[in-house]
């Protein structure tokens, strides 16, 4: 797996990773993960998705 | 006449037994050994553990359909196998103690021509000292667990709600454990929870997990194509537990957990203690206990069984480094090595080695995630060792196997952050192959179909496969047309 330097401990006792490099979803992001129509393609793909995914490489 | 019997009633065990009883004719008989009385669809445990869904909700009364299916049903324990049969029958027997009330303790033999061993795991809790609901932490494994999980939620809420702040640890209770999903579900449905209460800037959610990274997930977390970028699963459930506010320490193996303070070691061999007022630690699982002895009554366990109690079957045990690991390590047909009427698939199967990498700390503690085989593997396992078993018993011992390696299916995996029609989300991926095949993709996965989601419709897929999932294990009309 690539490895990305998110391993810093930040220290108060216990070794919390350091997620300040982690990217933050802007509110067009978290806008776009409510909207129910967005939503509703996502949902339609994601189902296609797992019926190829289904067809491919289970038997 | 043919005898099928399958020891369990999960996801792989009742798969097989609904297509064998479809599979074969009513002169077949298809027996299932449980100790459970319920069907529990697991993943939905979770939505237990906050209060969302109520226990009846995921659970529901195996013997009814059962009864209906004209498939035996014993509610017992597996406690001994005899693939070569006793010194009475050459067949192969199973020895069996009754779970159910009424016959609570009593023993029966039953013979079979072919075996299934789905027994699922054994909740290792006992392996971390004062972890478990005996213990100090709670469980959502099943659904008992998840009701109790819940009630201890409600009342650091309330403990919330009067001004006091709290700290709530979910995460993985030994450097062994599996199912980090399952963890990674409840921290963000428990932080959904607080929200939903009015409490979160009074909690502190840590997640604390056995993975050396975020979003490894015991499958060596996987490599994303977003919008023409390969991006990690580590970097996108970063940005998740950023976004929410949860903290996280990776790498970590839980030695023992007292009232309100967990002792935990660290890959860095370094060790620590948290406090908490809330925590749901997942156990390590082992192999469900059983014996097995040859005709003439001698031990033969070591032979069928790895000594973590899984069964082995046709996989690649030879101890190799992890460089070294390859796809064709992994089983097949699921058989055990021989016999060739025997079986184990799901959880019982004993893995050829881990997924993840697998690391020690400086004191040689092992901190190194097992792999996760439950839900879409366990099913298409259970289904493919039906086929083969109605095969040989259509058209002859010579039928060749089905197979279904973990290294060449796919998976689904739908980790929900919060309940809601319109307020809910989940992290919705996929991966194909589950064991990442380096040979062959140079990500160890198939990046057309390796693809990680947030989002609104994560909840709906995760709420669509709990009613569908449901219908196929009730064996409602069409039921096999829904894909494992």
């Amino acid at each position: 797996m690539a490895q990305l330097s998110m391993h810093e401990p930040a220290g108060g006792g216990n070794p919390v990773l350091d997620l300040s490099k982690a990217p933050l979803p802007t509110a067009k992001t978290l806008g776009a993960r409510r909207n129910l129509w967005l939503q509703f393609w996502r949902f339609v793909a994601f189902d296609l998705r797992i019926m190829r995914m289904v067809i491919k490489g289970h038997h | 006449m043919a005898e099928v019997l399958i020891l369990g009633a999960g996801v792989s065990g009742h798969t097989a037994a609904l297509h064998l009883r479809r599979l074969l004719g009513s002169q077949h008989k298809v027996t299932v050994v449980s100790p459970n009385s319920q069907w529990n669809w697991i993943p939905s445990n979770i939505w237990v553990g906050v209060g969302e869904m109520a226990k009846k909700d995921v659970v529901f009364p195996l013997a009814p359909v059962y009864a209906r299916k004209k498939i035996g049903f014993h509610q017992a324990k597996a406690v001994a196998i005899r693939p070569k049969g006793d010194a009475d029958d050459p067949r192969g027997a199973v020895d069996i103690e009754y779970t159910l009330p009424e016959k609570a303790g009593t023993t029966e033999r039953l013979r079979y021509d072919y075996l299934i061993n789905a027994t699922g795991p054994k909740l290792k809790f006992e392996a971390t000292e004062g972890m478990g609901p005996g213990g100090h932490t709670e469980s959502v494994c099943t659904a008992d667990h998840a009701v109790e999980a819940n009630h201890k939620l409600r009342e650091v809420i309330e403990v919330l709600k009067t001004g006091k702040p709290q700290t709530l640890v979910v995460g993985t209770g030994h450097g062994t454990c599996t199912c980090e999903g399952a963890a990674f579900e409840y921290v963000f449905n428990v932080d959904h929870e607080l929200r939903q209460a009015g409490v979160r800037d009074l909690a502190r959610v840590v997640y604390l997990t056995n993975e050396a990274a975020l979003g490894d997930f015991g499958v060596d977390g996987m490599v994303f194509d977003q919008q023409g970028f390969q991006t990690t699963s580590e970097l996108w459930t970063g940005s998740l537990f950023r976004e929410r506010g949860v903290e996280a320490i990776v790498g970590t193996h839980v030695h023992r957990v007292e009232e309100r303070t967990i002792h935990y070691e660290t890959l860095d061999g370094t060790s620590h203690t948290l406090e908490f007022d809330f925590a749901m630690l997942i156990p390590p699982f082992g192999g469900v206990p059983l014996q097995a002895y040859d005709a003439e009554g001698n031990d033969i366990t070591s032979e069928l069984f790895a000594p973590s109690g899984f069964m082995k079957v046709d996989a690649d045990y030879t101890p190799k480094p992890y460089e070294e690991w390859r796809a064709e390590d992994w089983p097949t047909t699921y058989a055990a090595p021989g016999y060739d009427n025997i079986w184990a698939v799901g959880i019982a199967f004993a893995p050829p080695h881990q997924i993840s990498k697998p690391r020690k700390s400086p004191n040689g503690t092992v901190i190194a995630p097992s792999p996760p085989r439950t839900g879409m593997p366990s099913g298409v396992m259970g289904k493919t060792v039906a086929m083969t078993i109605a095969d040989r018993i259509k058209h002859g011992t010579s039928a060749a196997p089905h197979t279904a390696s973990m290294a060449r299916m796919g998976a689904a995996c739908v980790a929900s952050a919060g309940t809601g029609l319109t307020k809910g989300s989940a992290a919705a991926m996929t991966m194909l192959p589950v064991v990442p095949d380096y040979q062959r993709y140079t990500t160890g996965r198939d990046e057309r179909e390796t693809r990680g989601e947030l989002g609104l419709h994560g909840h709906w897929v995760k709420l669509m496969l709990h009613y569908l999932f449901l219908y196929k294990a009730k064996a409602r009309l069409g039921w096999q047309m829904i894909p494992e």
